[in-house]
C-alpha cells in the first residue's frame, strides 16, 4: 500500500482541517477526502513525536491525551462497546479465552484490562473447567479426595480452583474503579486483584505470570515495543502472550463498509450515548494507525517470543496474536 | 554336511544383504519423528541428566535408507502456515520442535491420571519447569501427544527388530519363520500399550478424527512396512500391498481385542493373534491352491473340448 508522507506540520494542519470538517456532521464530502488522505496510510513523523489518532503529537502528550480519553469514557465504556460492535465484542473476548484454554492454577496478567471483561471470563472459565474435572472423575468412579468433595459442595468458593489468579493492571484509575464496581456487582471477589500500572513499565517482578493478555489496549500504548518487552519480562518460561486488537480488514469490499461504519456511525454513537464525540473519533483513527497483522507479528517476534501466530476474527476487524516465551 | 551349512549361512547373509535395497519407497515419516531423531544430536550437553527419550539411539535405523533421505532431517518443521521461525534457537540451544517433543515425552507420565488430553500436556510442561500455558502450543484434544507416543513406540519396535536382525546375522540366534516372527513383532508392539491400556480406547477414537487420520494412517503403514521388511519380504508385485494390508488388519483387530481383554497378561489376546496369523498364512496357501485348481480346471475343459471336436470330426481339414 502506498504511503502518503507529507511533512508533519502539514499533516497536523490538514488533519485539523479535516477533523473540523468532520465535526460538521452532515458533510459527507469532507469525510471522503479525509478517508482518502489517511486510510491505511501512516505518516512519517519526526523524532519524539507519535500519532494520536490522525494528529501528530509529542510522545509525552500522547500518554496524557490517551489518559484523558479513557478517563472521560470510563463510565460508559461497556455500553459503548456493546453498541459500537453490536455486541460482537463479547464473542471476540470469549474466543480469546477459548484459545487461551487456561489450566487450573494459571496466573493471568490482564494489562489494560480496565473494566475487567477478560478477568471475569477467565474466572468463569476456570471455575467451569474445575466442575468439568470433578464430573469427569465422578463418571470414571475415581476416588475423590475429601478436599475435592467438600469444594464441590461449597456455594461460595473461597479460592479459585487450583490456585488460579488474575491481576488486572491498567494505567487509568477511573477504568479500574469501574471494573471494581462491576466485580462487586457481579460477585467476583476471590483470585482477583487490581493494580495501577503502565504497560511500558510493569510494577511486577520477572517471570511471574503464566499468561499475559492485552485486549484492545496495545494500540493506545506510546511505545509498543517496550510494552512487548515488558510482557516478555514478566512471563514465566513457557508463558503465553495473547493480544486481542483491531487489525486490518483483508476483504476490500468489506473494508469499505467497515470504514463507512467507523467514520460515520461510531462517533455519532459516541456523541449520543456518551456525550463524547472526540474520544470515539480518536478510537477509530487509532485503529487505522495500528500495524497490520503481519507487521505486528514481526514486532512480537522481535521482542523474543516464539511460535507467534495470529488469527483473524470477523474477516480481519480484530485479530488475536499469540506468542510463547520459550 | 558342514559345507552345506556354511553355504546356507553365506546364502542367508547374502539374502539379508539384498534386503537392504528396498524395492519400493517407504511412506514419508511423521515429520516429528525426524525432528525427534535429530534432537538427540542437538541436545545441549548439560541436558543429559534430564530424561533421555528411549529411541535416541535410533540413528542406525536410517542406515538402510538411501542417503537422499538424510538432508530431509531438518529439526525445524512448522506445522502452522503462519509461523516462519526457521532455525531460531532459544537459550537452551534447542529448537521449538525439540522442546515440544520434550514436553510431550514428559506428559506421557500423566496420561494414566488425566487421559490423553491437554491437561496431561499441561502437567508435563509443569514437570519440566515450564509454565502450564505452554500446553497452548498444542491442540487441546491431545492429538499431538498420542501421535508422539505412537511414533515413539514405532521407533522402539524398529530398534528391537534391528537388534534381532543383527543377532541373527552374527549367528547368535536362529532365524524365525515368518509367522513366528510376525507374531512376536506384533506382540512386542502391543505390549508397549500395556501401561496406558485403560485410556487407550480414548486415544484410538481421537486418532480416528478426520484431522488426525492422515498422520495416524502414516504411522500405521510405516510400522507395518517395518515389520514386513525385517520379516524378509522382498516382493515387488501386488503381494507387497496385500501383505501389508493383511498385517495392518491383524494388528488393528488384535489391538481391539486387547482393549477389552481381562485375562492375566493378556493371554487371550496373544491366542487371538496366533489364530489370525495362522489364518493369514493359510489364506496365502489357499489362494495359491485356488489359482492352481482354477488353471487345472480350465486346462481340463479345454482338453475335453478339443477331444469332442476331434470325435465330431470338426478338426479335420478338408
Amino acid at each position: 500500500s502506498a504511503k502518503f508522507t507529507p511533512l508533519p506540520k502539514m499533516a497536523a494542519s490538514i488533519g485539523a482541517v479535516v477533523c473540523r470538517a468532520l465535526h460538521s456532521r452532515r458533510h459527507g464530502k469532507f469525510l471522503s477526502i479525509g478517508r482518502g488522505l489517511f486510510s491505511g496510510a501512516r505518516c512519517l513523523v519526526a523524532e519524539g513525536e507519535t500519532h494520536f489518532g490522525f494528529q501528530t503529537v509529542s510522545e509525552t502528550e500522547k500518554g496524557e491525551k490517551v489518559y484523558h480519553v479513557f478517563e472521560s469514557v470510563a463510565k460508559k465504556y461497556d455500553i459503548m462497546n456493546d453498541s459500537m460492535s453490536l455486541g460482537i465484542h463479547r464473542l471476540w473476548k470469549d474466543i480469546l479465552l477459548h484459545q487461551m484454554n487456561p489450566y487450573p492454577g494459571t496466573q493471568l496478567l490482564d494489562v489494560a484490562g480496565g473494566t475487567g471483561d477478560i478477568a471475569f471470563r477467565f474466572i468463569n472459565y476456570v471455575r467451569s473447567q474445575w466442575e468439568h474435572q470433578i464430573r469427569q472423575k465422578l463418571k470414571s468412579h475415581q476416588n475423590l479426595s475429601w478436599q475435592e468433595i467438600s469444594k464441590s459442595y461449597q456455594e461460595e468458593e473461597l479460592k479459585l480452583p487450583g490456585g488460579s489468579q488474575v491481576v488486572v493492571c491498567d494505567i487509568n484509575k477511573e477504568m479500574l474503579k469501574v471494573g471494581k464496581q462491576k466485580a462487586q456487582h457481579l460477585g467476583y471477589s476471590e483470585g482477583l486483584s487490581w493494580v495501577v500500572g503502565n504497560a511500558e513499565e510493569l510494577p511486577f517482578n520477572d517471570s511471574k505470570f503464566d499468561v499475559y493478555t492485552i485486549a484492545f489496549g496495545i494500540r493506545n500504548v506510546t511505545h509498543i515495543d517496550q510494552a512487548l518487552q515488558e510482557a516478555y519480562r514478566v512471563l514465566k518460561p513457557g508463558g503465553r502472550f495473547l493480544c486481542l486488537e483491531f487489525s486490518q480488514v483483508n476483504n476490500p469490499l468489506f473494508s469499505r463498509l467497515y470504514d463507512l461504519y467507523s467514520f460515520q456511525v461510531i462517533p455519532v454513537l459516541g456523541e449520543i450515548i456518551a456525550g463524547d464525540w472526540k474520544s470515539y473519533q480518536y478510537l477509530v483513527e487509532s485503529i487505522r494507525h495500528f500495524p497490520a497483522q503481519e507487521e505486528f507479528k514481526a514486532m512480537i517476534e522481535d521482542a523474543g517470543f516464539l511460535k507467534v501466530e495470529y488469527r483473524n476474527l470477523t474477516s480481519g476487524i480484530v485479530a488475536i496474536h499469540s506468542g510463547f516465551k520459550l | 554336511m558342514a559345507v552345506v551349512a556354511a553355504a546356507a549361512g553365506s546364502l542367508r547373509r547374502a539374502g539379508w544383504g539384498l534386503l537392504r535395497c528396498r524395492p519400493v519407497v517407504r511412506c514419508p515419516l511423521y515429520p516429528a519423528q525426524r525432528a525427534f531423531h535429530a534432537s538427540a544430536l542437538l541436545r545441549r550437553v548439560s541436558d543429559e541428566q534430564k530424561q533421555e527419550p528411549p529411541p535416541s539411539s535410533s540413528q542406525q535405523r536410517f542406515e538402510s535408507h538411501p542417503p537422499g533421505d538424510q538432508p530431509d532431517q531438518e529439526p525445524q518443521r512448522s506445522h502452522h502456515s503462519y509461523t516462519d521461525q526457521g532455525g531460531e534457537e532459544s537459550e537452551d540451544y534447542e529448537s521449538e520442535e525439540q522442546l515440544q517433543q520434550r514436553i510431550l515425552t514428559a506428559a506421557l507420565e500423566f496420561v494414566p491420571a488425566h487421559g490423553w488430553t491437554g491437561d496431561a500436556i499441561a502437567e508435563g510442561a509443569k514437570a519440566l519447569g515450564l509454565s502450564v500455558a505452554a500446553a497452548g502450543m498444542f491442540h487441546s484434544d491431545g492429538s499431538e501427544l498420542i501421535l508422539h507416543f505412537v511414533s515413539q513406540c514405532n521407533s522402539e519396535l524398529s530398534n528391537l527388530l534391528e537388534e534381532q536382525q543383527k543377532l541373527v546375522q552374527l549367528g547368535q540366534a536362529e532365524k524365525k519363520k515368518t509367522d513366528q516372527f510376525l507374531r512376536d513383532a506384533v506382540e512386542a508392539r502391543l505390549r508397549m500399550l500395556i501401561p496406558y491400556i485403560e485410556k487407550w480406547p480414548q486415544a484410538v477414537s481421537i486418532l480416528l478424527l478426520p484431522h488426525n487420520i492422515p498422520s495416524s494412517l502414516n504411522l500405521l503403514t510405516s510400522m507395518v512396512d517395518d515389520m514386513w521388511h525385517y520379516a524378509g519380504d522382498q516382493s515387488t508385485d501386488i503381494n507387497w500391498y496385500t501383505r501389508r494390508t493383511v498385517l495392518a488388519g491383524i494388528y488393528n483387530t488384535t489391538e481391539l481385542v486387547m482393549m477389552q481383554d481381562s485375562s492375566p497378561d493378556f493371554e487371550e489376546t496373544w491366542h487371538f493373534l496366533e489364530n489370525r496369523i495362522a489364518d493369514a498364512m493359510k489364506m496365502g496357501i489357499t489362494a495359491k491352491q485356488v489359482q492352481l485348481t482354477g488353471e487345472a480346471l480350465v486346462q481340463g475343459l479345454m482338453g475335453a473340448a478339443v477331444t469332442i471336436k476331434n470325435l465330431a470330426g470338426l478338426n479335420q481339414r478338408r
